[in-house]
């Protein structure tokens, strides 16, 4: 009893000494990355007035008779999130097969296709779209291609790894009473991937009507073009009435995908 | 802002239909006039956007031919370009740990079950808060205290106490309400409640959290030295600008690099944290 006591003891002073380490460290990490970027509650503190009057002053009350010519580019950037999403959608779903290690035959091609996913995704959409506007020029085509890139790179991954939980019983079972391939299909394993399938793609819509807002910036199209322009010639009141679009947008967008999703399970 | 799919927040996780009985599916009528509507949006957004085909070739073989241009690699700036990298990490971190310590104390503000009369306030702040892009932020504090890193971090800071006071008030309300009546039942005041009650059933998923979002504010700054708020994001703009494609491939691995390596070790961190929790 004694020793087992003790025993708890020093694990719990071992666990604490643990826990004050990391968070020593947290801070340690925190207050050098604060030194090199010349951070300081000072200039926070003084900014701060500076960011209230602005946002304050400058952009409110914010001009409504933008609406109209705004209305749009925000239809431009649903629609740019929305394609691009279906588009990804139905690319992973071929690449999917391959990337997944049940179902794709060979091993080296397995891999290759999740490093090539892996590239498209951890690059993030807007560097995607700098890259592409040197060869396609300005406009729509570009942020819809530079999301379909990264839709491809999340969806596939995520495509695969519900094809690899697919519990192979069930198919082995349908399998087992005679089912040809497309009833095999039909009836054991797209009951087991739709509901995965259509949440990741909502939740990447979601993601896509985020990003497309700022695609725009760098000449993808849609609201952040709109934006970018309205900062730079110092039409704030504008800039309000559209950033408060992409707040209605983006909400809306949640709103609509969570209560899809809860209608699937 | 793509990297966040990796955590799969809990709206999106994966749902295996193993419970559902595949001969005898119920047709939801809701789902299915969303998938007409979705296909019908989907011609009308393709009509809308009115694609020039022609530019699509001619795009792509340009896009294919400017690769002679991306290789090999320039990295003969490589010192400011680490610098920038290192810039854009420093960025991250200064804002996601503060956005953690100002979520922290929101999050009990924000939670139905501790906090029922501030709660809709404050969840109604930080969803405005949570709903104007990281980028969107940052041009605005650009306008308001001149480029440099302070505008990123602000712009971080801001957008991450959004979605962090959500998530930690979510697992806030997760907590057993007997585990707060015993306390209750003690006589404990409101605070003792919290920390003793509270916080150590809250702390893991706290942690995960904090994680998960120090890996998408890496993501995000990344990008924000593109409208001029320091950082890697810059060099990417303004190479592409002279057309140095080659420094620009360059830059683009140092940030794949550095994306990649980020995603790799908190997902060795989350499987530690779940191991603990």
């Amino acid at each position: 009893m004694k020793r087992s006591g003790q025993l708890l003891e020093d694990l719990q002073k071992r666990k604490k000494r643990q826990i004050w380490l990391a968070a020593a460290g947290i801070v340690l990490i925190t207050a050098w990355s604060a030194r090199e970027t010349d951070f300081s509650v000072v200039s926070v503190v003084r900014g701060f007035g500076e960011i209230v009057r602005f946002i304050g002053q400058d952009f409110f009350p914010p001009d409504f008779s933008a609406f109209r010519s705004l209305i749009g580019p925000a239809v431009d950037t649903i629609c740019i999130s929305f394609v691009a999403m279906v588009v990804g959608a139905v690319l992973s779903l071929l690449l999917s097969f391959f990337a997944a290690a049940t179902t794709c035959p060979y091993r080296w091609l397995q891999a290759s296709v999740r490093a090539v996913c892996s590239v498209l995704r951890n690059i993030p959409a807007l560097i995607w779209a700098l890259l592409l506007v040197a060869a396609y020029g300005l406009g729509t085509l570009v942020g819809t291609l530079a999301l379909i890139l990264t839709s491809v790179g999340t969806l596939t991954r995520a495509y695969a790894e519900i094809l690899e939980e697919i519990d192979m019983g069930q198919v082995e079972a349908v399998r087992a009473t005679g089912a040809s391939w497309p009833q095999v299909i039909a009836h054991a394993v797209l009951p087991q991937f739709f509901p995965g399938f259509v949440g990741w793609s909502l939740y990447k819509l979601e993601l896509n009507m985020r990003a497309s807002t700022l695609i725009g910036m760098v000449g993808g199209g849609g609201l952040g073009f709109s934006i970018q322009k309205g900062l730079k010639l110092f039409q704030f009141q504008e800039v309000c009435v559209a950033i408060l679009m992409v707040i209605v947008l983006v909400l809306t967008t949640e709103f609509i995908t969570g209560k899809l999703r809860e209608r699937l399970i | 802002m793509s990297m966040e799919v990796e955590w799969a927040p809990a709206g999106a996780a994966r749902q295996t239909g193993r419970t559902e009985t595949p001969a005898r599916r119920r047709r939801d009528p809701v789902l299915t006039g969303a998938a007409i509507f979705g296909a019908v949006f989907f011609v009308f957004g393709l009509i809308h956007l009115n694609f020039d085909y022609g530019q699509l070739w001619k795009g792509t073989l340009a896009f294919v031919r400017s690769w002679a241009y991306l290789f090999p690699p320039n990295a003969a700036e490589w010192q400011p370009i680490l610098a920038a990298a290192l810039e854009t990490l420093y960025v991250a971190v200064v804002g996601t740990v503060l956005a953690v310590a100002v979520a922290f104390v929101l999050a009990f503000f924000a939670a139905e079950n501790v906090a029922p009369k501030t709660a809709p306030l404050v969840k109604g702040f930080v969803s405005l808060l949570r709903a104007v892009p990281t980028l969107v932020w940052a041009l605005i504090f650009i306008v308001a205290v001149g480029m440099g890193p302070l505008p990123g971090i602000l712009a971080i800071f801001t957008h991450a106490v959004g979605m962090l006071t959500k998530m930690f008030a979510q697992s806030i309300e997760e907590v057993d309400e007997g585990v707060l009546e015993a306390l209750r039942a003690t006589g404990a005041g409101w605070l003792q409640v919290m920390l003793q009650g509270v916080l150590p059933c809250v702390a893991t998923s706290f942690l995960a959290w904090s994680v998960f979002r120090l890996e998408v504010d890496i993501g995000e700054s990344t990008i924000l030295g593109v409208v001029g708020a320091g950082g890697i994001g810059w060099e990417m703009a303004n190479a592409m600008r002279n057309y140095e494609f080659d420094t620009a491939s360059f830059v683009g691995m140092v940030i794949f690099a550095m994306v990649y390596s980020v995603e790799f070790a908190t997902n060795r961190l989350k499987n530690r944290i779940r191991l603990r929790g």
